[in-house]
Order: C-alpha cells, then sequence, then structure tokens
C-alpha cells in the first residue's frame, strides 16, 4: 500500500558487522514513531520481509563492496533512489570490513584462494568508489546526533 | 503423505550473521538432502588480528558483529586477560556483568519483539500491528531504550562499546544517573512479564532430543563458571575446545560444530534448561509460572527463554547498581606479555568462545567459536524433522511449498541465529 505523502525510505547492509543498522535501531527507541508520521519505510530487513528495491526517495547504505554481488547490489540501489546516503566508516571509507585491503603480502596469500572463490574484487571500495554518493554519516557506528541531523535533512 | 520429487532452493537465507541458503531435495516424498550454507561475505579476522598489540584487539573484534559486539568485546578481553595474568577487581566484573545484561535487554528485545512477533500475528512486519495492539510497539522501544541507558551508563555506548577494555572499565559510572536509570528499569518490568506470557501462550511446538551446553553461572551472569551439557557433561572452560568436533560444511563460508560427537544447542533455552536455579529472586518470584516449562525440549522455547532472561537482566542490573557505590579504578595491568589462554562467556545466542595466543604483547593466534556455528547442525536436523513431517502429512501439494518456507522461516527464527539478519526475506525456487 503506497502512501503518496511519504517519503520511501530503505535501509541496506553490504559486507559489514551491521552495526550501524542495529545502532540505527537504538535510535528509533525514541525517533521511529514520528518519523513513521513522514516516512514509509520500504526496507529494512530487520523490520519486515519485503525485499522490492524500487522508487525509493532516501536510500541509507551501511558496508562495504567487497564481494561482485555487493557491486550488482549498490548499483542496483543508486538506479532506484533519489538521495543515496552513506552510512558509517565502512560506508565512507572501507575501513574497517575492508580491512584486507591494508594486509601484508603474507596475510594477500593466505587469503587468495578465498577470494577467488567466492567472486570477491581485487580491493574492498567505499560507496563513493563504486557509485555516486549524495550525503555522509560518519561514525563506528554512526553517531546518533548527526545521523538526526542528516537524515531529517531529506523528510 | 507425498510421493513427488522436489529440488527447494532457498537463497538469501540471510538469518545468521550475513548470507546463508538452503538447499532442501526430496525423492520420492523422502528428503534426501537438507544443505545449509553460509554465504557471508568473510571479513578475515583470524587474519586482521595478527600482530595487533593486545589493547587494540577488543575493539576490532568487535566489529565481527554490530548484533553482539559487546559479547565479542567481552570474552576477547576475558581471553586476553587470562593470557596475560590480569585478574580483573570485582567492581570490573560488577560492570562487566551490567554491561552483558544491558545487551541481553536490548538483543533479546529487538528479536523478540521485531523478528518473532509479527509470526505471531501472521504480519510481515512489527509496523503492520493493528492499531488495538499497536502498544507492543511502544512496549518494545521502552524494553530496549531501558538497555540501550544501561549500555549507555556503564560501557559507554551499545555498539562497540567505548568504556570497556582489558584489565577494568576506562571511565568511572556517572551515579547521578543511577535513579532514572533504575525507574526505568523498573518501568519496563510489567511489559516484560507480558511478553513472557505472550510466548508461554505461544502453543509452537517442535520437540527433537538433543545435547543443550552452557556455562552455569552461579548468578546467571554470562560471565564466569564450568560448561555442563544436559547429557551430563561438567567442564572447566579452558577445556571446552576438546570436547568440540568442528565440522565443515560443504559450499560454506563457515563451519558447524558437534560437542562429544553429537549435535547439540547453545542459547538461551540452554541457559534456562541448565541454570534455571540461580536466576535472580524476583525473577525467579514473579515467573514461577512459567519457570515450570523448564527443563524443555521444544526449540521454540528458546524464545520464552529469553523473555525470562530480559527479566533477569533487568532484576540483577536493578540490585547491582542500587547496591555497588561505583569508584574510580585504574586498570589492572598485565603480569606477562606472552602466553596463551582462554576465554568463554554466554552470548546472547550462546557459549562464545576465545582462544589467543600473545607473543611480546602482540596476537600470534586466534580462534574463535561462534554460538550461530555450533547450532548450524542442530537446526539443520531441526529443519530436516520439519520438512519430513511435512511431506508425510496431509499438506495440499499446491501448499507444499509455501508450508516449507514459512516453517523453515520459523524454526531459523527460533534459534535466533543472528539480529540483524533474522528477520531477511527467504525466497523459495521450487523446481520439479
Amino acid at each position: 500500500m503506497a502512501e503518496p505523502n511519504k517519503k520511501r525510505v530503505g535501509v541496506f547492509s553490504l559486507t559489514c558487522d551491521e552495526g550501524c543498522s542495529i545502532f540505527l535501531t537504538e535510535i528509533f527507541n525514541h525517533k521511529l514513531v514520528p518519523w513513521l508520521e513522514k516516512i514509509e519505510l520500504v526496507y529494512f530487513l530487520s523490520v519486515k520481509d519485503q525485499t522490492e528495491i524500487a522508487n525509493l526517495d532516501v536510500a541509507l547504505v551501511e558496508g562495504v563492496v567487497t564481494s561482485a554481488r555487493d557491486k550488482e547490489e549498490i548499483e542496483k540501489i543508486r538506479a532506484n533512489t533519489k538521495i543515496l546516503i552513506a552510512m558509517g566508516s565502512c560506508a565512507i571509507t572501507a575501513q574497517p570490513s575492508g580491512q584486507r585491503n591494508t594486509f601484508t603480502e603474507e596475510q594477500k596469500e593466505n587469503i587468495e584462494e578465498h577470494l577467488a572463490i567466492y567472486n570477491f574484487l581485487p580491493k574492498a571500495l567505499s560507496l563513493k568508489e563504486a557509485v555516486k554518493v549524495d550525503d555522509e554519516i560518519p561514525g563506528c557506528p554512526i553517531s546518533e546526533d548527526l545521523f538526526v541531523k542528516t537524515f531529517e535533512k531529506y523528510l | 503423505m507425498h510421493t513427488c520429487d522436489l529440488d527447494i532452493e532457498i537463497n538469501k537465507l540471510s538469518k545468521i550473521e550475513g548470507h546463508a541458503d538452503l538447499d532442501i531435495k526430496i525423492r520420492q516424498g523422502k528428503v534426501e538432502d537438507v544443505t545449509l550454507k553460509v554465504m557471508e561475505n568473510v571479513r578475515f579476522f583470524n587474519e586482521a588480528v595478527k600482530g595487533k598489540p593486545f589493547v587494540s584487539v577488543p575493539q576490532l573484534v568487535s566489529r565481527i558483529c554490530g548484533t553482539c559486539s559487546i559479547a565479542h568485546m567481552t570474552a576477547c578481553i576475558e581471553a586476553v586477560e587470562k593470557t596475560l595474568g590480569i585478574v580483573p577487581s570485582p567492581q570490573t566484573m560488577i560492570l562487566r556483568k551490567l554491561t552483558m545484561y544491558s545487551l541481553m535487554i536490548r538483543d533479546h528485545a529487538l528479536h523478540l519483539y521485531f523478528f518473532t512477533l509479527p509470526d505471531l500475528f501472521g504480519l510481515d512486519s512489527i509496523l503492520d500491528l493493528p492499531e488495538d495492539k499497536k502498544e507492543l510497539i511502544h512496549e518494545a522501544l521502552h524494553i530496549k531504550e531501558a538497555g540501550n541507558n544501561l549500555s549507555q551508563l556503564v560501557a559507554g555506548r551499545a555498539v562497540h562499546a567505548t568504556f570497556e577494555q582489558v584489565g577494568g572499565f576506562s571511565n568511572q559510572v556517572d551515579k547521578a544517573k543511577i535513579p532514572a536509570l533504575v525507574a526505568k528499569l523498573e518501568k519496563v518490568r510489567p511489559s516484560v512479564l507480558k511478553l513472557i506470557d505472550t510466548f508461554y501462550n505461544c502453543e509452537w511446538e517442535l520437540k527433537r532430543k538433543t545435547n543443550f551446553v552452557a556455562i552455569v553461572t552461579p548468578d546467571y551472569s554470562f560471565l564466569e563458571g564450568q560448561i555442563k551439557s544436559t547429557g551430563g557433561a561438567v567442564i572447566e572452560e579452558k577445556d571446552y575446545w576438546d570436547h568440540l568436533h568442528n565440522v565443515v560444511l560443504p559450499y560454506s563460508q563457515a563451519s558447524g560444530f558437534e560437542f562429544e560427537g553429537k549435535d547439540y544447542m547453545v542459547g538461551a533455552l540452554a541457559r534456562l534448561n541448565l541454570n534455571q536455579e540461580n536466576l535472580h529472586p524476583n525473577t525467579k518470584k514473579d515467573a514461577a509460572k512459567y519457570l515450570a516449562a523448564f527443563p524443555s525440549d521444544n526449540i521454540y522455547h528458546n524464545n520464552l527463554a529469553q523473555a525470562i532472561e530480559i527479566l533477569h537482566s533487568i532484576d540483577h542490573s536493578i540490585e547491582l547498581l542500587k547496591s555497588t557505590d561505583f569508584q574510580k579504578e585504574n586498570p589492572v595491568p598485565p603480569a606477562r606479555q606472552s602466553g596463551e589462554g582462554v576465554g568463554v562467556i554466554e552470548a546472547p545466542r550462546g557459549t562464545l568462545y576465545y582462544w589467543m595466543a600473545i607473543d611480546d604483547g602482540k596476537i600470534r593466534y586466534l580462534n574463535l567459536v561462534i554460538p550461530t556455528a555450533q547450532n548450524l547442525i542442530n537446526l539443520r536436523d531441526d529443519i530436516r524433522k520439519i520438512v519430513v513431517d511435512i511431506c508425510g502429512g496431509e499438506c495440499p501439494e499446491f501448499e507444499l511449498e509455501e508450508k516449507i518456507r514459512r516453517e523453515a522461516e520459523k524454526i531459523i527464527r527460533a534459534y535466533d541465529p543472528c539480529m540483524s539478519c533474522a528477520s531477511h526475506f527467504l525466497r523459495v525456487n521450487l523446481t520439479r
């Protein structure tokens, strides 16, 4: 059921510990109820089952782009949202979840086989290395104040 | 009784940390194979920790899992301390208990309200609750907030806590904030009792004899004790690995475990089956009717056990906050810079094991046993039992796929494999 006056918002997790979206559920403790007046949460796998990615106004994305599958997903999100916000340190800088980028040659050799079998990219990418990003919310996990300030700009 | 051939492929079964697939092969109505494949993109923590100074590693491993970051941090700190001969102060142990309780309150509440409750009402999401049930959303958010406030006061924040460190806590508890926090914890208590009652009255049942394993702590505080099983094993924490058998799961980016050669289950149900007597007196008093359900072989009672653990975490936290005169303390320094040691705690989803070796203050080796990995084989066997029962039952053939999908989702959710992933979509690809 579409709600025409509400912004369609999606929360997405690429490769990471999902700490930012968990922290977002803590921000929800006192913000969810007022936000639901203004947004329709159309994609957030911690809250609902729906997985269609279409006609989004705001996409909040956490994690790094580490595999071919991640790259496909971020391109699909980008193609279907007006605003794409990189949420947290991984999405903005590719660290810490892209820690393999910082490995020594010896460490890289140890993980080489795994990377090949599971179709990983040569290195883990931040979101802006993969697609155009409209805004960023730093922190590991995201800071509550910065999240509220940035997110509410688009409501 | 069905006699059909089915290949059911469930992609993006993302109910454990990261991604997983489930393949079910049915021939002549008989379940030939159930394969649970963990497809998470590995982030190579076992490599990343090598050579890192021990003081930095708890913050690093905290990033393994945003859901239960506090559990990873706490188990890692315990392993470093055992390795380097650090004995934490009694106040540090109280703060760690409070930190773990804050995690249990938030984490169990999110699982029960956001992931499991919609199934009880036949809904997609808690946000779709009808008007006359909407108060459940508010109750869920208030309980989570109480846990979140406790995390903030004691540990700095709920995800990747900042105050918890090797040898102690870096920040003194702000005593002025305790009365308001205690009041908040007391205020949500009736909602928790209502939640317990809801899951007590839930009629879902899956009984299958299995072995339950958990640390039996003298005050049900998730930290220190002996590891016991319902099969009668009694093991010191440091010897746990000797009783485990690592089972490679084909096509998977993870492996499973057996305990003493058999499948087993860890988590809230295991803890309550083994350690009910050590719950807080107030919990025992107010939840007496519900506690009579334990010990239980019904896997769905994991939900009820989690709800009871929220109550215990609140009750013991209130007592500790009221009875402790928190002082500023300096961290206990290490007695040595090299060694090997084991840290084991009860994470929300079960026994979490860290085994590390440190050389000259730097990590040489780290081995982890994660609760969800320990439950994988038991979970796979439970899914098999469910599919066998459905195939042997009266379900019309055109509804078979949908029923298998729904029931598989339900049992997977009861295991609470990992919070952030626990309500991911299950797509069933059915080929005949």
